[in-house]
């Protein structure tokens, strides 16, 4: 493979993995947000035990949305200096955005929210986890703006060889853009719907002793997964239409034809099935009493990770040979003087220590997941500051 | 405009440094401050609320080159390959160790995170150091050399150093145990970073992006400002005493 390829590679594999976090980190936020109200205002203890539960496993899948997402930001530059040159007059403003307007503040007050418990008043505990959320929509917005420009180069204009900035509005406005991000929207609430429902079918098929936590989180997962799967599945067909206006092509390669062929089958499929068998099951707790179906929910689980990483291949592989449609190609977007020896070390790096970074991380939230919602870390008890003291001599 | 940018990026870097320097350098001090594993979960207890708060600042600040600075972004990383690759790869592994180390029981599990943790707060210093170093020469071509390893060693004890008044304020032991400290440790940590920022405003200044993109960032970014400093205020005022939090 040549540095182009690799760099392409290199650029595929981190994003993916970024995703597959992403997604879920996109559908669980809400979720535990609201679990977390509940308990504010009601005070149920069933409340509290779910928002320490499944915000537990958001945060250790966190964890890997964080790291993979600096080495997002940071390979612009590393292999793609050509972007920043040609049309990072445009393209950086959304990414700053992202990371001043949003991030910055999801970052701070994740933090608040993990460490808050026992020390903040419940109301503005509550408040962190809502400013969480908010903060990560408001970066896919940003993050889809930035992508959307380089499907559709809305909004710029061409001056002495380099992209300027014409109209800022019109990279929101991007035909691109306004179905693709409630699509993402929707594949993150779809994910952590089914997150949530194989987990419980494990406990329930298990029968451990929450029966009623997991009989509810069950109907909560299922019912994510219905709004979720409706919208991800309407607004994927909605953006035929646009796509096809500024890119006629993009379907007809083989790969983006084989992707978009394969999350259309799991998309449609899968909608169906939760919206016609799983959905009506929960009447009556149907669904958490038979026991027999169980099994499946669980092997159901992956399946809206393995369209949404589809899904993006379509998005990228059929926007080639194009880095900025239409404008700035891949392979003059690489980064002059960028040798093999570079990339390859880079890679090897990367992809090496993401990816098994991320093989323990979903061994650590399996591991949350089985052990139940009686021993979880999240919100446990303080550590005393002075215990035992740093000893003097050392400091 | 280009020179509000300019202050917002020095700002940011100096921040930096001044706010994840402590971090980095108790996780260098790690292995020496806390020698019993009861130790270090203290020592991690007590920046761990702060972490997450304060490493956004170069996420931030990559933004910011992104956005005010496009060109200056390209040629800088591309330039800076090898060091930038190697403080991604010790800032990834740094997290790791924060976010793995309690994830699992059993002293093993928690011995090599805490040597993840240790070894990529090391490598950051130790990258950060020779970039302040490499950026201050104005971006040489080979920028591994011997002032670059200098500058690596030279940030890495002035990191530990100011890690060290950190867990001495925040666990209340030990003589430098005062706010003053942390706050002279805190400006002697920012210290490079401005002093290499001065050295490269006037480059900086003539590489901004056009006005209409800066007018744009401005007019979106300054309005929520008072938020982002309100939200690390608030970070400050309900960490900074009392029982030591667990998670991390």
């Amino acid at each position: 493979m040549d540095v182009v390829g690799l760099a392409r590679m290199q650029f595929a594999v981190t994003g993916s993995l970024h995703f597959l976090f992403v997604v879920l980190t996109l559908g669980l936020a809400p979720l535990v947000a609201i679990m977390h109200t509940r308990y504010a205002i009601g005070g149920n203890p069933l409340h509290e035990r779910m928002t320490r539960f499944w915000g537990q496993i958001y945060v250790i899948n966190y964890a890997l949305g964080i790291v993979t997402g600096l080495v997002m930001e940071f390979q612009f530059g590393l292999s793609w200096s050509g972007l920043s040159h040609y049309a990072g007059d445009v393209f950086g403003a959304p990414l700053a955005m992202e990371t001043l307007l949003a991030f910055f503040l999801e970052s701070t007050f994740l933090g608040l929210w993990i460490f808050g418990w026992h020390r903040l008043p419940r109301g503005l505990h509550v408040a962190c986890i809502w400013l969480v959320t908010l903060t990560a929509y408001a970066s896919a917005l940003f993050i889809m703006v930035a992508n959307s420009f380089l499907q559709n180069p809305a909004g710029s204009a061409e001056e002495g060889g380099r992209l300027v900035l014409r109209d800022f509005g019109a990279l929101f406005t991007n035909p691109t853009l306004v179905f693709a991000l409630p699509h993402v929207l929707s594949a993150g609430l779809w994910a952590g719907g089914f997150v949530v429902m194989g987990a419980s079918a494990y406990h329930l098929y298990r029968r451990t002793p929450e029966r009623e936590f997991f009989t509810r989180s069950l109907r909560i997962g299922v019912l994510t997964a219905f709004v979720g799967s409706l919208f991800t599945v309407g607004f994927g067909y909605a953006q035929f239409g646009p796509v096809s206006d500024v890119q006629p092509d993009k379907f007809h390669g083989a790969v983006p034809g084989v992707a978009l062929g394969l999350m259309i089958m799991i998309g449609q499929f899968v909608q169906f099935g939760v919206m016609f068998v799983l959905a009506p099951l929960l009447i009556r707790d149907l669904l958490a009493r038979w026991r027999w179906l169980h099994p499946l929910l669980m092997i159901m689980t992956p399946l809206p990770f393995v369209a949404a990483i589809a899904g993006w291949i379509v998005r990228e592989v059929g926007r080639q040979p194009w880095l900025v449609y239409g404008k700035l190609s891949v392979a003059d977007a690489l980064t002059p003087g960028l040798t093999r020896a570079d990339i390859t070390a880079s890679f090897a790096g990367f992809a090496g220590v993401l990816g098994l970074l991320a093989l323990v991380d979903y061994v650590l939230i399996a591991r949350a997941v089985r052990r139940g919602p009686g021993r979880v870390a999240l919100g446990a008890a303080d550590l005393p500051v002075t215990a035992e003291p740093v000893p003097a001599h050392s400091l | 405009m280009d020179i509000f940018w300019f202050l917002t990026f020095a700002v940011l870097l100096a921040g930096y440094f001044a706010l994840e320097g402590f971090d980095i350098g108790l996780g260098v001090l790690l292995p020496v401050l806390g020698r019993s594993p009861a130790d270090r979960d203290r020592l991690v207890g007590a920046m761990a609320p702060f972490v997450l708060a304060n490493e956004v600042w170069l996420v931030a600040l990559a933004g910011v080159l992104f956005g005010a600075f496009p060109v200056l972004e390209g040629q800088a990383l591309s330039r800076l390959y090898p060091l930038v690759v190697a403080l991604l790869l010790a800032w990834i592994v740094r997290d790791a160790g924060l976010w793995f180390r309690r994830r699992a029981d059993g002293a093993a599990w928690r011995l090599a995170w805490d040597g993840a943790l240790w070894a990529g707060s090391a490598g950051l210093a130790l990258a950060w150091g020779a970039i302040l170093v490499a950026v201050a020469r104005g971006l040489p071509a080979s920028p591994l050399d011997v002032p670059a390893v200098a500058g690596g060693v030279a940030l890495l004890a002035l990191l530990a150093w100011h890690g060290r008044t950190f867990a001495a304020w925040r666990l209340r032991s030990g003589p430098h145990g005062s706010g003053r400290a942390l706050l002279l440790s805190a400006c002697a940590a920012a210290a490079p970073a401005v002093l290499v920022m001065a050295a490269a405003a006037a480059h900086m200044l003539g590489n901004a992006a056009p006005d209409q993109t800066l007018t744009v960032l401005s007019v979106m970014v300054v309005p929520v400002a008072p938020i982002l400093a309100g939200a690390q205020v608030w970070v400050w005022r309900t960490f900074s005493r009392g029982a030591l939090p667990t998670f991390f």
